[in-house]
């Protein structure tokens, strides 16, 4: 195994540690994201409006007592049907100190992947930011994006953390 | 040691704390004329504990300066010293060190070895400055004692008039006796003669003269016996006679026949002089003991009287519940303690009464208003759905629930009044505050303060303090006037701050008031003139006073450290508008100024009334609805074609339509087929146009800004008793959105 030292990404050391992720679906692509991210994962309801937010911000819902704000990555990256069923998927995440619910098609599996396993991303330039991306995982056929949730959620333009604070 | 003492540490630095909160308050109350001995022990002790803990763990310097400062209060509390201000002065000033001290211990600054050492060695010197002879103390003591006591004039070193009368023996006439006598009174005192015998007779005869010495009359008393014949002469006390301008205290007896009346030549029986001497029983009041001299003077020296009552300094309203709140109460304790601290702390009864109470972690507390929160909302969510039953429910399961609601409701008053503390918890530090702000200014002020018994929220309690402190400066500073200036203006020289809390309604209401010289009117409109505000001189008062809270505003002439860089007071609404609260001003030009904060009592619960937007449900804090009506058609104007106005009752309201605001579609056609709110928040008056209005029930307020931002006009948001989100309308922010469009129309 040669020693991973390019990419934009940070890959582990150990290449025998493997860590766990959850996979989605958001239309025809597959992500996957850190286990110890996601909090639980919950079906849709349709959550209270908050005026004059972006459209991918579908509002904030009760969750046993929290307001959680929700997302939905669909809109913001343009993929897929959006659409709302019952077998709609929501994923709660706890970054960055708070709880973020994200709409997602639906959820695959958890799965174990070793560094090794992550593959860099090839550097598309301009369309898709790829800093979020910490790489490309093969299991049987699949192709699974391997996202850093936690930037992705942060990013200004997700306009979930007010730019001043934090 | 095998014992690790840092998880002590904690413990230690609160106790010292509070002991040091104490002795500071103590020492702020102490009558100097008579300092109760209870209080001085109270300080010696708190003192001592410091010095025991610090030395216990090892922090010399701590305990070094406390055994300074016990040495001299020991000595003063055993009455070997006399307590005096300069004394008091240098314990406040090491007060402040040790405090010092003590944050940088815990990590927090640092302390100037320079200042601990001037601190000790002048704590030093005023120990060993030379006794005032323990008979001074008698005096005072004796001060107290009902009027009726006689205290012996021979004690009290006050000038006092005697009235002379005497018939010399021709003896000593002839022998120039009564020159002589003469001559002795002179050097004793002034001697004015009365009334003497002719020129003939040789000063053979009734003598009468008036002596106003400062001698003990024992003195001369004998002079006059020997030249007298036998017996023949009598000494009496003129009443009539004022010292240093005081009139008589009316505390003797009926005075002795007044001695000019009396032409009884020859012989009167010898009366025992002491006698009337002890009719002076008056004298105890007498000023010539030291007035304490006090920082903060009212009018100590103006008249003398209701001496013994005086408070060196001056939070003039006595207020006993100060000194019981000395006792720690039991909440407070910093978080992060908890980590530290295995379990709930049951520190044995609170220092210095025997209050029992038990130091609880605040993340306790806490939680346990979280959870009964969520007991309140269940609960609404059951009242609910049993009254949204296909059948009937039961009757019993309806009372069940019906008593559910008065058990909740009752829990959570408990539950919330855990948090809540007197605010004199926060009144407390400001007689400090003021004593040295207007030493320092060099006005005379007075503090009152009301109500400290007021509680409301621990959470509210220190988010309160700074506003406040800003708000007494800016009175001492801007408002009082110099002494000279008062007098001029016809009023006492001392200035007076008056504090009071009370509850209204849901809120706790906090007026910091003085009697100065009031908000100036021209000079705020011409400094917001020039600062580009959009002004006219037909504002109103109350809209002129709000001019200074804008940011950076100050009619200020010069800037000093206390004030006038007008960074404050916009600061200071923020402060109390994030407490869910607000101020508002009422100014009379030369009569004085007052501010009044009020604030929810509950910062978790909010009653509201929730409205229907288009197809959503918002809430509006109740405290700020006035009314609601349904508009009939021709009562919206537009100005300007831009802004809308309605008008209610004579007056013209901007109009807000919240579906505009929101991005909604509106359920009513126009505006006759919905309803106005009309709102007052901070003095801004406007109209909210909504669909309908749905209810109105105590809600449980939620933060937006945990997990999401910040969202403009949404303060928080709330849970609805179906379990769905709503959110609560930020109403400061829509009436200032409506007015700045009116204006902007307009």
């Amino acid at each position: 195994m040669e020693a991973m030292t390019q990419g934009k990404a940070a890959i582990p050391e150990e290449d025998q540690v493997a860590s766990e992720y959850l996979t989605f679906t958001l239309g025809s692509e597959e992500y996957a994201i850190d286990i110890l991210k996601v909090q639980e994962i919950r079906g849709y309801e349709p959550p209270t409006l908050i005026a004059n937010a972006p459209p991918f911000i579908k509002g904030v819902i009760n969750l046993r007592g929290i307001i959680v704000p929700i997302v939905d990555l669909r809109i913001k990256f343009n993929l897929g049907k959006i659409e709302y069923t019952p077998f709609t998927v929501v994923v709660i995440l706890n970054v960055a100190r708070r709880v973020i619910g994200v709409v997602v098609d639906s959820v695959s599996d958890v799965i174990s992947l070793k560094a090794s396993q992550i593959r860099p991303a090839p550097d598309f330039s301009g369309s898709f930011d790829t800093r979020y991306i910490l790489g490309l995982a093969t299991e049987d056929a699949r192709m699974m994006i391997v996202t850093d949730i936690e930037r992705l959620m942060t990013r200004a333009d997700m306009e979930l953390i007010e730019a001043a604070a934090e | 040691m095998a014992i690790d003492m840092t998880q002590f540490y904690q413990v230690f630095f609160e106790e010292s704390a509070e002991h040091l909160a104490a002795m500071e308050a103590l020492l702020l109350e102490l009558d100097l004329a008579n300092p109760d001995s209870e209080q001085l022990n109270a300080i010696f002790r708190a003192a001592h504990s410091i010095k025991g803990s610090a030395g216990t763990f090892g922090f010399t310097d701590l305990a070094e300066t406390t055994h300074i400062l016990e040495n001299l209060l020991d000595r003063i509390r055993k009455h070997e010293l006399v307590l005096r201000a300069d004394m008091v002065d240098a314990f406040l000033e090491a007060g402040d060190l040790l405090r010092v001290m003590l944050e940088a211990h815990q990590g927090r600054g640092s302390s100037d070895p320079s200042a601990v050492e001037a601190i000790c060695e002048r704590l030093r010197q005023l120990s060993s400055a030379p006794d005032v002879p323990a008979p001074q103390t008698a005096a005072i003591v004796t001060v107290q004692e009902p009027p009726g006591v006689p205290s012996k004039a021979s004690e009290s070193p006050g000038k006092r008039a005697y009235i002379i009368e005497f018939v010399p023996t021709e003896i000593s006439a002839r022998a120039g006796g009564v020159a002589n006598l003469l001559d002795d009174l002179h050097t004793m005192g002034e001697v004015e003669i009365l009334s003497q015998p002719a020129a003939g007779a040789g000063g053979v005869g009734f003598w009468q003269l008036r002596l106003i010495t400062a001698v003990a009359e024992q003195t001369f008393a004998d002079t006059i016996d020997f030249i007298a014949d036998n017996g023949a002469w009598r000494i009496a006390e003129d009443k009539s006679f004022a010292d240093n301008g005081m009139a008589a205290f009316g505390f003797f007896e009926s005075s002795p026949g007044a001695p000019e009346d009396d032409r009884g030549y020859g012989f009167f029986a010898p009366l025992p002089a002491t006698d009337l001497v002890e009719d002076g029983d008056g004298y105890g009041f007498f000023a010539p003991l030291n007035a304490p001299p006090t920082a903060v003077d009212s009018s100590p020296g103006v008249d003398g009287e209701g001496y013994g009552l005086f408070e060196p300094i001056v939070p003039a309203a006595p207020s006993p519940a100060l000194v019981e709140q000395n006792v720690p109460v039991s909440i407070p304790v910093v978080a992060q303690a908890a980590s530290e601290v295995q379990g709930t702390k049951i520190a044995s009864p609170a220092a210095v009464s025997g209050d029992s109470s038990i130091r609880v972690s605040i993340e306790k507390v806490d939680q346990l208003i979280n959870l009964v929160g969520e007991l309140v909302i269940t609960q609404a969510m059951l009242l609910q759905t049993a009254s949204r039953m296909e059948a009937q429910a039961p009757e019993r399961l309806v009372n069940g629930l019906a008593q559910l609601e008065r058990n909740t409701r009752d829990l959570q008053e408990s539950v919330m009044s855990i948090r809540m503390m007197p605010i004199s918890f926060v009144f407390s530090r400001f007689p400090r505050v003021v004593r040295d702000l207007s030493a320092k200014l060099g006005k005379q002020v007075e503090l009152k303060t009301l109500g400290e018994s007021t509680e409301l929220d621990r959470g509210l309690i220190e988010r309160i303090a700074d506003p406040l402190t800003h708000l007494i400066r800016n009175s001492l500073d801007h408002g009082i006037e110099l002494p000279e200036q008062r007098v001029a203006a016809g009023k006492s020289p001392v200035g007076t701050i008056t504090l009071k809390a009370s509850h209204q309604g849901g809120n706790i209401v906090i007026e910091v008031g003085d009697d100065g010289a009031g908000l100036p009117r021209d000079k705020i409109l011409t400094k917001a003139r020039e600062r580009g505000l959009a002004v006219s001189e037909q504002m109103s008062d109350p809209e002129v006073f709000n001019l200074i809270f804008e940011a950076g505003f100050s009619t200020a002439d010069q800037v000093t450290d206390v004030s006038g860089r007008g960074v404050g007071m916009d600061v200071v609404r923020r402060n109390i508008q994030t407490m869910g609260g607000r101020v508002e001003i009422e100014s009379t030009a030369g009569a004085g100024t007052r501010m009044t904060v009020r604030l929810p009592l509950t910062l978790a619960i909010l009653d509201g009334m929730s409205v229907a937007v288009g197809d959503q449900t918002y809430i509006l804090p109740l405290s700020y609805v006035i009314e609601s009506l349904q508009p009939a058609p021709g009562d919206i104007k537009t100005l300007s074609n831009q802004a809308r106005v309605i008008q209610v009752r004579g007056e013209y309201l901007p109009v807000v339509a919240l579906h505009e605001v929101f991005n909604l579609k509106p359920l009513a056609g126009d505006f006759t087929q919905g309803i106005m709110v009309v709102i007052d928040a901070d003095g801004i008056k406007a109209a909210l146009f909504v669909d309908a209005l749905v209810g109105q029930h105590q809600v449980v307020i939620k933060s937006l800004e945990a997990n999401y931002r910040r969202v403009a006009g949404i303060s928080a948001a709330t849970i609805m008793g179906d379990g769905h989100v709503a959110l609560i309308l930020d109403l400061s922010a829509i009436a200032g959105m409506a007015k700045s469009n009116v204006q902007k129309a307009g």
